[in-house]
Parts: structure tokens; C-alpha cells; sequence
């Protein structure tokens, strides 16, 4: 039943968000010029914290497909996963595939109209930390991929490359800025978000474990791991970067959950098994879990109103639902299953419940003209 | 209605400073010099003409410190002043009274008195000052209330000193010649009830004889007499009144119309001075004012009260409310504000029993009760490593020279001697089973003995904590806002998985699961409060609050984890090192960055920096036990460990000079930690090396302890100042009162740089802020 009822919601998302993306583009390629203005002007605030939707959803995608792998004996929610057609994963990938070409291109179409609003974003301590985003999210799909692809192909393997390039490219920019730039260093501008960075190279760990090729991966973890420890110190001595943080944007919180299930992750992979490595990584972000949903104080400011910082509470879900599984698939009892299921269920139920509010929302979530990265950009 | 009685307070409070009213009073002279013979000084009626004001509530902290800032300035008085101006021996015994007074205030211990006067309206032939009729506005000296001066023998005389304060300073240059001053004549025992003005219905007479022509010699002295016109009337001998005089609490409503005057007779009956007079009303008013004004102060009682008692009861009952509230008398009052029922019960027995409450007390217990203590306020009034010293400028909710009950005298550091002593018995059953240290024969019962001991004196504090818990909540509530005693909070549960860790095998061989999941669950949930601080930030985010006692609250984790494993659960264990080894990460670097807003790391070396090899050294054996051998990651964290206790051995010497408290008793399980983890890895690696390091580290943690127990002893039984007032719960809630102005913004701003954003945005990052929303 409650399968069904999933079921019934997930196909509600091509519903919902394809239209919202193509009004978007059909503003945007409209042919009166004043329609044309509006959408551009839209344009200028299709920042990229709008991949938080792929990011949700590719993750989802992933979720789905670990649950419908045969690789270990079948438990209740595996059983549950199995029952539903298996179309309906391909289905979710494919709408998640969707969603992510329809924000790339919207989001390139920005790049070429709206250079200076993404050099903007670009210099901003924020905004900067979410042009990880997109690659995250096409390595997401592509470690969700269905079977029509394998691991070992030579496609995945460029595509690999294609995506993780870009991760590269902006870590050296940004590690480097930390500390080496004067006005940028760690101190300064390191807030929730900055842990992106680190899960776009424990993505990339993952999925070149995946591969197989495990020298490439240790150096993407590392690269990590030593950063996200610079940063984890960081955060919690609270120091500027986090108190600039707008109280909108208070569900990147919940960021701090997703570092470490997706280290324990990436390490799983690495290592071959969930071992104490994999588990420590899985209960720090376990009690950071609890730690944060014992504070809800710290979102009421943020929840008032809805916009696309929501669904930044949907993919550190995903991914500690994700590690959940691989601790249940390790460690065999009540209480793993248990929690496995509650997590898979918490974030599937905040993803149906953010694609819902989209779908009625739909004006809240959209760009409201003006870029928010203002200052150097209003045109 | 408090919220805005005490922001009123507070606006107008920090303005008064005592001294003030003294060159107030003097600049006006000055004034009044420069229009004699034009104006005329318009004086009330005989009495009203004086206020005085009680500035208890701003008296804080400026103890000692207090002005009579005018009383006299009468006719008469001006008459006597030229007489002791001239007369060194009279001067000089008026004098002698008048410190003699003065210390008598100061022996009562800090209450700033001012009288001012009132420049009301007076019938023109009554005076003959040259002064500018205006009112006064006097602004910056807002008396609260009247505070009566209770002269408690020969008042007469006193009063007078009352008025020599300025005579002393003035008189030198009075060049005028005249008789006996009339004063004496004036003056009866009877006359001055309190230092409070009793006018004289025939005092009008009596002013309008004053001739206008001494008004030079006036000017000459009063240039130095800040406050007169409170004339002989309030000496006169036949009709003493007492009166009370409310002033308002804010300056632009110091007028005659909201201020009351009494003015009573012995017999209680009113008479009507300046405009308004409230004779029954009069108390009950001021007592209105006061409570919305939430002063401390209290009203004046009525004349009817006075009459009853002697003298000496009379000044008491006058003053002590105010000034000695750790009178006997109110001394369960004070501590209200601590119990967990506010002494209501007794409050309802004694009025059972028809006893007269006593409005000022349900009063004073009602402004005294605390509310949350906010962090910052904690890092404004103590000082010190264990934020457990007053700084100078702050003042306490609770009396200070006395001593407090005992259980609010309790603190939660006291469960360290749990700690110390069950760590110990762990470290003797380590020594005697451990094949490393086989060749010292060590008897297990050695284990048992430490092992009842300490499991005794665990009982024993939690049942006195308890105690505290039930009849003295909001101590605890204080004690657990406190930045550094929160973390004590860990202690009893840490010293229950010791207990349980240090269980002598003849007591019971292996424990149930249960209870190492009902040990681990406050443990938990302290955590998730504690940690949960840090990240989400606030006053008590980790770049202010980090201290090395921080660390009790990461070594609760890897203690557990050691118990779980050692009772043979997997996830558990590993969950607990988990979360502690990453918390511990992020403590040790910023504890280490000793970052400058770490308002709470002791400058110097201090005990309290022995936690520092805590974590690691119960940590590595953790990690032995979950591992299941003493592999490299033990290593590692052993010799880290090890590293730290030499690098603070070698400092030894500095950790002289420190006043020994009950906590310390915390910060040898450290040493004891490293001394057992060194046995465990002398079982892994055995040589005569760290056979010999072994014992020596637990020869050196025994004698440690044995010293602690040895000056716990002494100070329990010798000095008896074991447990000493608990300063760190008992901080006001707000900003001491007494500060100017001035001092108050001084202090704010400092506690405003002292944050982090305020700083390092406004010089470095001016651009972060005024972030859109993306």
C-alpha cells in the first residue's frame, strides 16, 4: 500500500516539475521581446542552488536502485522495492535525468546570457559551493544508471572522467583559495555549504571505486577527507562564514549528515566492505542526524515561507538512507533493518513531500527576477 | 509589567552616581551666587523642602561610597556654621561625629544615601536665598525613594553632622562671628525621627525672621553646602514628624505633582506639605512605585510603626529591609530564589500561625527571582579557569559574607571525587590482573576495598545531589547553564561506567547489557544538547566556550565504548568512539588554537589542562577493545596521550599557587588513565621499559590522589572550607546596577566585542553580511 501510494506520488514529479522547466523554457525562447526580457530577468536568479532539486532526486535514484540490487538477502523493504514494477525506478532515474538536463540547460543558457550574475555566483562564498552541484548530480546518475550501462564500460568511463573533471578543476580552485587568498581564507567563508565540496569528491571516490580503480579513488577520498576534517574543525568552532549564513538558508544544515554517510560510502567501496572505517563515518552523521532534529528551533525561522532551500533537507537524507542500507546489508539484525527502513522511508517521504510542495508552490520556487548575488550583477 | 518596571529601572538607574548630587549641589550655589538679590528662593513649606534619596538600588557598587548630599542649610545651621568656622574645636569635634556616622553607614555595608532638596514653591518672605526658583530638575541624580536617616541616639546631634558634612568643607572661610549656635537649642531627642525632615508647623515663622542681609555670608558658605533649606523645623523640638517622601524614578517626572510627601506627627496624623499629601496612602504608594520599579529598596513605614518601638528597633526596621538583609530576619528570603518551591509553604504556615507578612519580603523574594542566566552573562561577572571567581565590578543574588546552605554550597564538581577514587580502583585491578604487572603480587582485594569505597562515595553524593535537585532546582538550572560546570554534568555517568569498569571480579564477573545501554543514554542526550551547542552556534558556541574541561564531555564517549566492548557489544562501542573521536578532532584543534574569543582557557597552566590526556589515553584502550588487540591505532592514540603527560609533567611547576578545589579531584582520573593504558600496552609490548613506566605512572597517579584526599581532608575538617559559596551560581542576571551609565556601556560593548562576528565582520568581512536569499 504504501508502495503504491510512493508510487502514485513519484509520478506526480514529471508532472510537476517538467511543466515548471518547460514554461520556464518556453519563456525563455519566446518570441515577444518583453516575454523575453521577463525571462531573461528570470534568468538572472536561476542561481545554482536549483541543482538541490537533481541532487534530491538523483539521489533518490540511487537510493532506489541500491534497494532493488540483488546483491544481498531480501528484507522487508527490499521485498517491498521488489514488488513495484521495475519500471517504476527506470521511470524515477529517467525523470531525475529530465530534471537535471532541463536545470543544466537553463542553467547554461544563464551562463551565456548572464555572465556576470555567474561570476557573481562564482565569487560568492555560497553560491560558489553549489556549481559542484550539477556534476554531483550526473555522477549520482551515473552511478544509479540502469543496467544498460555497466561500470566497466568505456562510455561510463569518459563520462566519468567528463564529470569529474570539472569536480577537480573547482576543488583546486577552492582549497587553494582557502588557503592561500587573502579575503578567502577558511576562517572566513567556510559555512555548510563549503561541505559540498568535499561530497563532490567522495562522489567522484565512489563511483571510480565502482570502476575499479581503486589508486584514483584513495587519492579522491583523501582529498576529502583531509579537507572535510579542516572543515568539520572549522564549522563547529562557528566562526564567521556560518553565522553569515541567511536563516533561509538554514537547511544546509543538514549537509553535516550527508559529509559523512557519503565518506562511509566512498570508503565502503574503497575498502570493498562496510567495515569500523565505514561505520564510524555512519554514526557521526547518525548522531549529527539526531543532533539536528533535536533542534528544531534552528529551522522555524527558515520554514516559514517555502522556497528551493528546502530541498536541501532531502538529499543528506538520501545519502544517510543510502549508508544505512550498506550498514544493514553488513551488519544483520533488527536494529539495522529498523533503521534502514526508517531513513529509506523519512527520506522518500521528504522527497514526495518537496516535490508535492513544488507542484503547488510553484511561484515560491521560481527565480523571483532579480539575481540574488546582486550587488556586481543587477543589470 | 516587571519587563517594563525593570527596563525603566535600568534606564534611569545607571545614571545616578552618588557623588553627583554633591557638585549638583554646589554648581546650583554657584548659580545662586550670581543672581543675589534678584530671585528669590522659592521653598516649599516648612519640611517638604527635603528629599532624600535612597540609592540602595544604584548603591552596589559604589559600597562605601555614599553622599550625604544635602541635608540643613538652614537658617540656623548658617548661623552655627559661621559659629564652628570659627571654632577649631568645635569644628573638629563636629567632625569626629561626623565620621563617626559615616562609618557607621559604611559598617552597614553600602547604602548610598542622598538628600536633596526640593525646590518647590515657598512664600516669598519665608526665604531669602538667592537662588534661581526654578525646580530642579536634577537631572542625573534620580532618587528612587526616601530613605530616612534613623538617628538612633542623640539624633540631633547627628542630624547635624547631617549637615556639617558640608560645614566641615566650607567653614574655614567663614569669617562670620556669632554666639552659641542656636542649634543646640533647637535640637531634642525626640525631634528627628529617622534623618527624616520633621517640619514644624511654626517653622515658616521662624525662616521668615532670617534677615536678608547675611546673604553674602549665605553665598560664602553655601557655596560649598550643596543642600539646605531643611531648616531647624525638622529639630524642632515640639512636634517631630517623620516624613517620606517618594521621589519618581525618572528624571522628567521629578516634579512636585508626582512626588508624595508626608509629613506625620508622632501620632500618625498627616499633614499636608507642598501639594499633595498622602498620609495612609503614602506607604502603599511608594510601595506601588517600588514594585513597578522593581527597586530593592524599601518603603517607609509609617509613623504609627515607629512610635511603638524603642529607638533601636526603629532604626532597625527602618534600615535593615534595605541594608542588612542578611539580617537574620530575611535570611531564608535571600534564598528563595534558589529552592525549587520558593518557601511558599513557610510562607503560608507563618501566616497561619497569624503572622503579619510583611509586603517588602514577598516583595524582595519576587524581584529576586532569577530568570535563565544568559551564557554571556556568566563570561561578564566571573573570571578565572573554572569561571568560578566574581570579578570585582559584579554583584550576587545571594549574601555574599555568609555562609550559604549547604547544599547550595554542593556543586556538581563534587561527583570528580567519584571519578578519582573509582578510577583508582580500576587502575589497582588492572595492576593486579594484568600478567604485565604480575611480578608486584598485587591483591585483588585491594580493587575491592577502592572499589566499596568509591562506590560508598558515589552514594553518598548522588543522595546530597538529589537532595540539592529536589529543594534547590534553580541551583541546579544555574550550575547547568554555567559554560565550564555543565560539563561536570558527565561526571556522575562516567563515574558510574567506571564503577562498572572497576568491578572487582569476585563481585560480578560480567554485567548485563542493559546497563551499559542505561549508563550511555544521559550520556547521549547530554551530548546531543552539548554538541548540538557548539555547531548551531550561539553564546556557547565552541570558539567561546572551549576549555579543557570540554573534555569530560568527549571522554564520556570513548569510557563507554571501553565498557561496551569490554562486555562484548559491537555497534554500540563503535558508534560511542565514533562520535567522540570526531568531537575530540574538532575540541583538541581549537583548544590548541587557544583562539583569542576563548574567553574560558586559563591563561596559565592549570590543573585543569591534565583532561588533556584523558581522551587519548581511554581512547587507545577502547580502541584495543573494539579492535580486539593493541594494534597501531591504540598505538597511536597511547602515545599521543603519552606525549601530552610528559609535555605537562615537565611544567609541574606551575601548577603551584592555585586555590585547591573540589574539582580537582576530576583531573587526576587522567593520570590514573594514562597509568592503565600504559599497563595495557606494557601486557603488548613487555619489557623492563614499560614495566618500569607502568609502575612509576601509577605510583605517581596513586600518591596524586593520596594528596588530593590528604588536602580534601585538611580543608573539610581543618579549614572547613571545603565547600566554600558557590560564586558561579549565584551571578546576578542582568548587569550590576550600581555601574554609571558610563561603566554600564562600557561593559556592554565589551561583551559585545568580545563576540566573534562583531569583530571579525566589521573589520574583515564587511561584505558576508546582508546575505540574499539563494
Amino acid at each position: 500500500m504504501l508502495s503504491a501510494f510512493m508510487e502514485g506520488k513519484e509520478h506526480q514529479l514529471p508532472i510537476a516539475t517538467t511543466t515548471t522547466a518547460t514554461s520556464a523554457k518556453a519563456q525563455t525562447k519566446g518570441l515577444d521581446a518583453v516575454v523575453a526580457m521577463k525571462a531573461l530577468s528570470k534568468l538572472g536568479g536561476f542561481h545554482a542552488g536549483y541543482f538541490r532539486i537533481s541532487l534530491s532526486l538523483c539521489g533518490q535514484a540511487l537510493l532506489w536502485k541500491t534497494l532493488s540490487e540483488p546483491t544481498t538477502d531480501s528484507r522487508a523493504l527490499r521485498l517491498v522495492v521488489r514488488l513495484l514494477p521495475s519500471t517504476t525506478y527506470v521511470l524515477l532515474w529517467s525523470v531525475a535525468l529530465a530534471v537535471l538536463v532541463a536545470l543544466c540547460f537553463l542553467y547554461a543558457l544563464r551562463c551565456f546570457l548572464r555572465f556576470r550574475c555567474v561570476k557573481a555566483e562564482f565569487s560568492h562564498h555560497v553560491g560558489v559551493n553549489y556549481l559542484f552541484a550539477p556534476w554531483i548530480s550526473w555522477l549520482l546518475l551515473l552511478q544509479s544508471i540502469p543496467a544498460f550501462l555497466h561500470p566497466g564500460a568505456a562510455l561510463y568511463r569518459v563520462l566519468w572522467w567528463v564529470f569529474s573533471v570539472p569536480i577537480l578543476m573547482l576543488d583546486v580552485k577552492i582549497y587553494g583559495q582557502w588557503f592561500t587568498e587573502g579575503k578567502k581564507f577558511l576562517s572566513m567563508v567556510a559555512n555548510p555549504t563549503s561541505q559540498i565540496t568535499v561530497i563532490g569528491n567522495l562522489v567522484c571516490a565512489r563511483a571510480a571505486a565502482r570502476m575499479g580503480w581503486e589508486e584514483i579513488a584513495t587519492c579522491m577520498f583523501s582529498l576529502g577527507m583531509a579537507h572535510y576534517l579542516v572543515l568539520f574543525v572549522t564549522l563547529y568552532q562557528r566562526f564567521v562564514g556560518c553565522n553569515s549564513l541567511p536563516a533561509m538558508l538554514r537547511p544546509v544544515f543538514f549537509l553535516f549528515i550527508a559529509a559523512p554517510s557519503m565518506a562511509s560510502l566512498a570508503w565502503d567501496s574503497i575498502s570493498g566492505s562496510f567495515g569500523t572505517g565505514s561505520k564510524m563515518l555512519f554514526f557521526l552523521s547518525l548522531f549529527l542526524f539526531a543532533s539536528l532534529v533535536s533542534r528544531p528551533a534552528l529551522f522555524k525561522r527558515s520554514m516559514r515561507r517555502f522556497n528551493v532551500a528546502w530541498w536541501a533537507y532531502s538529499f543528506p537524507l538520501t545519502v544517510l538512507a543510502l549508508a544505512a542500507t550498506e550498514y544493514a546489508q553488513e551488519v544483520e539484525g533488527g536494529v539495522s533493518n529498523a533503521l534502514m527502513l526508517g531513513l529509506a522511508v523519512l527520506s522518500v517521504l521528504v522527497t514526495v513531500a518537496l516535490i508535492v510542495f513544488t507542484a503547488i508552490k510553484a511561484g515560491d520556487v521560481l527565480p523571483h527576477g532579480n539575481d540574488p548575488f546582486a550587488p556586481p550583477c543587477s543589470p | 509589567m516587571r519587563q517594563l518596571a525593570r527596563r525603566r529601572a535600568s534606564r534611569v538607574a545607571p545614571r545616578v552616581h552618588s557623588t553627583y548630587s554633591w557638585h549638583r549641589g554646589v554648581s546650583l550655589f554657584k548659580m545662586g551666587r550670581e543672581h543675589k538679590g534678584g530671585k528669590i528662593l522659592q521653598t516649599p513649606s516648612a519640611g517638604a523642602g527635603v528629599r532624600a534619596a535612597s540609592l540602595r538600588d544604584l548603591s552596589a557598587g559604589i559600597r562605601g561610597r555614599f553622599v550625604l548630599a544635602s541635608i540643613a542649610g538652614s537658617r540656623e545651621s548658617e548661623r552655627t556654621r559661621k559659629i564652628r568656622g570659627r571654632d577649631p574645636g568645635f569644628r573638629k569635634f563636629l567632625y569626629s561625629m561626623e565620621s563617626k556616622q559615616r562609618l557607621a553607614f559604611h559598617s552597614e555595608k553600602g547604602t548610598g544615601m542622598a538628600m536633596q532638596r526640593n525646590f518647590g514653591e515657598v512664600p516669598r518672605k519665608a526665604c531669602s536665598f538667592p537662588e534661581p526658583g526654578k525646580p530642579t530638575p536634577l537631572r542625573g541624580c534620580v532618587p528612587s525613594k526616601l530613605v530616612p536617616f534613623s538617628v538612633p541616639i542623640d539624633r540631633g546631634l547627628k542630624f547635624q553632622m547631617g549637615g556639617k558634612e558640608y560645614q566641615g568643607s566650607s567653614s574655614q572661610s567663614s569669617p562670620d562671628p556669632e554666639s552659641c549656635p542656636s542649634l543646640f537649642r533647637y535640637i531634642t531627642s525626640k525631634s528627628v525621627a529617622g534623618f527624616d525632615v520633621t517640619p514644624s508647623p511654626r517653622g515658616d515663622p521662624a525662616f521668615a525672621e532670617v534677615p536678608e542681609a547675611t546673604d553674602d555670608d549665605i553665598q560664602a558658605q553655601t557655596l560649598c553646602t550643596p543642600s539646605l533649606s531643611m531648616p531647624i523645623e525638622m529639630i524642632g523640638p515640639h512636634h517631630a514628624h517623620s516624613i517620606s517622601i517618594s521621589m519618581p524614578t525618572t528624571p522628567s517626572a521629578f516634579h512636585e505633582e508626582h512626588s508624595k510627601a508626608v509629613l506625620e506627627n508622632e501620632n500618625g496624623v498627616a499633614y499636608p506639605t507642598g501639594r499633595q499629601t498622602h498620609h495612609p496612602i503614602s506607604s502603599t504608594a511608594g510601595l506601588l512605585q517600588q514594585k513597578q520599579a522593581k527597586f530593592h529598596s524599601q518603603p517607609l513605614p509609617i509613623g504609627n510603626s515607629h512610635t511603638n518601638m524603642p529607638p533601636d528597633t526603629k532604626l532597625d526596621h527602618l534600615v535593615r529591609p534595605q541594608q542588612m538583609p542578611r539580617n537574620s530576619r530575611f535570611k531564608d528570603k535571600r534564598y528563595d530564589s534558589f529552592k525549587t518551591w520558593s518557601g511558599k509553604l513557610e510562607r503560608q504556615i507563618s501566616s497561619l500561625r497569624g503572622k503579619p507578612q510583611e509586603p517588602e519580603e514577598a516583595n524582595d523574594s519576587k524581584s529576586t527571582k532569577p530568570e535563565a542566566v544568559p551564557a554571556d552573562r556568566f563570561f561578564d561577572a566571573l573570571e578565572g579557569p573554572e569561571l568560578d571567581k566574581l570579578k570585582a565590578s559584579e554583584e550576587l543574588v545571594l549574601p555574599e559574607d555568609k555562609k550559604w546552605p549547604f547544599l547550595l554550597r554542593f556543586p556538581v564538581s563534587s561527583f570528580g571525587m567519584c571519578l578519582g577514587v573509582s578510577s583508582q580502583a580500576i587502575l589497582w585491578k588492572t595492576l593486579a590482573t594484568s600478567p604485565s604487572t604480575s611480578f608486584l603480587h598485587i591483591s585483588p582485594t585491594v580493587n575491592l576495598v577502592l572499589w566499596c569505597i568509591s562506590l560508598a562515595l558515589m552514594g553518598i553524593v548522588s543522595a546530597v545531589y538529589v537532595l540539592k535537585i529536589i529543594f534547590y532546582f534553580e541551583a541546579i538550572r544555574r550550575e547547568y547553564y554555567h559554560p565550564i560546570r555543565v560539563n561536570f554534568f558527565f561526571a556522575p555517568w562516567i563515574a558510574c561506567l567506571f564503577l562498572a569498569i572497576g568491578m572487582p571480579p569476585s563481585v560480578a564477573a560480567t554485567l548485563h547489557a542493559a546497563l551499559w545501554y542505561v549508563l550511555m543514554a544521559p550520556i547521549f542526550f547530554l551530548e546531543l544538547k552539548i554538541y548540538g551547542q557548539w555547531m548551531s552556534g550561539g553564546q556557547r558556541r565552541l570558539s567561546k566556550v572551549a576549555n579543557p574541561s570540554n573534555h569530560l564531555s568527549i571522554v564520556g564517549n570513548f569510557v563507554g565504548a571501553l565498557l561496551g566492548a569490554s562486555m562484548g557489544l559491537k555497534e554500540g562501542p563503535i558508534f560511542f568512539y565514533a562520535v567522540g573521536l570526531a568531537h575530540y578532532t574538532v575540541l583538541f584543534v581549537t583548544l590548541y588554537q587557544r583562539l583569542p574569543t576563548n574567553e574560558t582557557l586559563p591563561r596559565d597552566l592549570h590543573p585543569v589542562f591534565f583532561l588533556f590526556v584523558a581522551a587519548p589515553s581511554v581512547a587507545c584502550m577502547a580502541w584495543a577493545k573494539i579492535t580486539g588487540d593493541f594494534g597501531y591505532g591504540s598505538k597511536i592514540a597511547y602515545f599521543i596521550a603519552l606525549f601530552l603527560y610528559a609535555s605537562l609533567a615537565v611544567r609541574i611547576n606551575f601548577f603551584r599557587g592555585f586555590r585547591f578545589s573540589l574539582a580537582w579531584w576530576a583531573y587526576t582520573f587522567p593520570m590514573t588513565g594514562a597509568a592503565i593504558a600504559t599497563i595495557r600496552y606494557s601486557t603488548d609490548v613487555k619489557n623492563i621499559f614499560t614495566q618500569t613506566l607502568s609502575v612509576a605512572l601509577s605510583v605517581i597517579s596513586t600518591i596524586a590522589v593520596a594528596a588530593l584526599l590528604a588536602s580534601t581532608v585538611i580543608h573539610a575538617f581543618v579549614l572547613r572550607d571545603l565547600f566554600a559559596n558557590d560564586i558561579a551560581i549565584a551571578i546576578s542576571s542582568k548587569m550590576a546596577k550600581s555601574s554609571t551609565k558610563d561603566d554600564g556601556r562600557i561593559l556592554a560593548s565589551s561583551s559585545d566585542t568580545a563576540d566573534v562576528e562583531a569583530t571579525v565582520d566589521g573589520h574583515l568581512l564587511p561584505v558576508l553580511s546582508g546575505e540574499p536569499m539563494i
